[in-house]
């Protein structure tokens, strides 16, 4: 049975946790925000970027096919880039890119998996479950300062691991945010670049190229794959903001809800006391006056 | 009223520039590609350099880095790494990065890093075609 004192206590430690979670939940109002107006402004890119790869791969025709980058690897190894979180209290975010993680190692059996990661809880995760190499963990710069360069450096380091020939093909496991409330642990597919040739679109012969298709490509590809990287870093970190404000904002609440509660709790045991207390002294008064 | 192409050059964080041209000179990477209104389909690299365009009679020019360009149906759309109009570049900054690249150049010539130069090189670049940028704009009147 808890005394008076203990619920007061109670009822404002609650108190203070209910401020911290609710600045928390702003703080990460904000930053969402932030990111999804970045993550809006970077579609006209990334748009351009595939429809041009489109149209370049349909003047290359057959010749496409000859392109090593648009080809497996001729490695056995599989590369597979796994975007997490560098913080926790965000909900289900990591667990649930853990499940999915774990449902892809199960529906690929034998596959020699290596890992590139980002975020530390999914470093920790991955070095604590074993069983698959962690070829790489992109600790610097955060992937909460992502921008561009970032993505760049990513998109190169990838594209490198996929060209030194170790591995058939280069996969990205990232958070993709569909909605404020739906956010859904995607594996993607990175390298090789399969290209949507936009076919229907007026014939690719009549464009003039400048310099010429193939150069033009090499240039293109790389760029196309940084903006693949930028998206998924994007949507991974905009997720986790999304979870991270809705499980702080389940916690206000929650905080609330066991805040009332102990509030009643207390009001009701000092309102017994003070019924007992009076009882007491009206007994002992007319006891007295009995005498 | 001569007839306008719509350019507009878009970079990943934001579209920098939408405007109604009646001719553009793009830094192509094999020279300069000047486009007039109803240019031909044309898909192009773009490299380092000062975009120049005639809005209203008057030549303006920002910078763009390496991308492409595309023409159809009258719009030239660019897309590029980065792009800034004049106003937005910091010209002390663009002469302080000139000067760390000729000194990383010059140390470095010696020592013989080849990746360290090539990057050194790409910054110098970088830095005198944004102070081209500024200095050149607003200069130039075109009679049309």
């Amino acid at each position: 049975m808890a005394s008076l004192r203990d619920l007061r206590s109670r009822i404002k430690s609650v108190g203070n946790i209910k401020q911290i979670t609710r600045a928390m939940e702003m703080v990460a109002t904000t930053k969402l925000r932030r990111f999804q107006d970045r993550a809006v402004a970077s579609r006209p890119y990334a748009q351009e970027i595939a429809q041009l790869l489109g149209r370049l791969s349909a003047a290359m025709g057959d010749k496409l096919a000859g392109e090593p980058i648009f080809r497996p690897g001729p490695g056995k190894a599989v590369a597979l880039l796994v975007i997490g979180s560098d913080r926790g209290l965000c909900g289900a975010y990591n667990s649930q890119l853990f499940a999915a993680f774990e449902r892809w190692i199960a529906a690929n059996p034998g596959v020699d998996v290596r890992c590139f990661v980002y975020g530390k809880r999914a470093y920790q995760y991955l070095q604590k479950r074993g069983g698959v190499k962690i070829e790489r963990y992109f600790a610097e710069p955060p992937l909460e300062k992502l921008d561009y360069r970032l993505a760049k450096f990513t998109a190169k380091a990838l594209t490198d691991a996929f060209n030194s020939g170790e591995y058939r093909e280069v996969k990205i496991l990232y958070t993709a945010f569909e909605s404020m409330a739906k956010y859904v642990p995607t594996a993607m597919g990175f390298l090789p670049v399969q290209a949507a040739s936009t076919a229907g679109d007026n014939s690719a012969s009549d464009v003039i190229l400048e310099p010429n298709v193939e150069a033009l490509l090499g240039k293109l590809v790389p760029r196309y794959l940084e903006t693949r990287i930028y998206n998924a870093l994007l949507e991974s970190i905009t997720s986790e903001y999304a979870s991270r404000r809705m499980a702080m904002k389940n916690a206000t609440d929650a905080a609330t809800d066991m805040q009332s509660l102990l509030k009643g709790v207390y009001n009701r045991r000092r309102q017994e006391g003070i019924t007992k207390d009076l009882l007491d002294i009206v007994g002992g008064a007319e006891a007295l006056r009995g005498k | 009223m001569a007839s306008l192409l719509t350019l507009r050059v878009i970079t990943p964080d934001r579209i920098v520039l939408d405007a109604q041209a009646s001719s553009v000179r793009i830094p192509g990477v094999d020279g300069s590609i000047g486009i007039l209104p109803r240019h031909a389909h044309m898909v192009a690299a773009v490299d380092v350099g000062p975009l120049r365009y005639v809005e209203n009679g008057q030549e303006k020019a920002l910078f763009v880095s390496e991308g492409f360009a595309e023409v159809k149906n009258n719009t030239l759309r660019v897309v590029c790494e980065a792009g800034e109009l004049p106003e937005e570049i910091d010209e002390a900054r663009a002469k302080e990065s000139e000067k760390r690249a000729r000194e990383r150049m010059a140390g470095k010539k010696s020592s013989g890093e080849p990746v360290d130069l090539l990057r050194a090189e790409l910054a110098l670049r970088r830095a005198l075609m944004r102070q081209q940028v500024t200095s050149g704009y607003g200069r130039q009147r075109v009679r049309s």
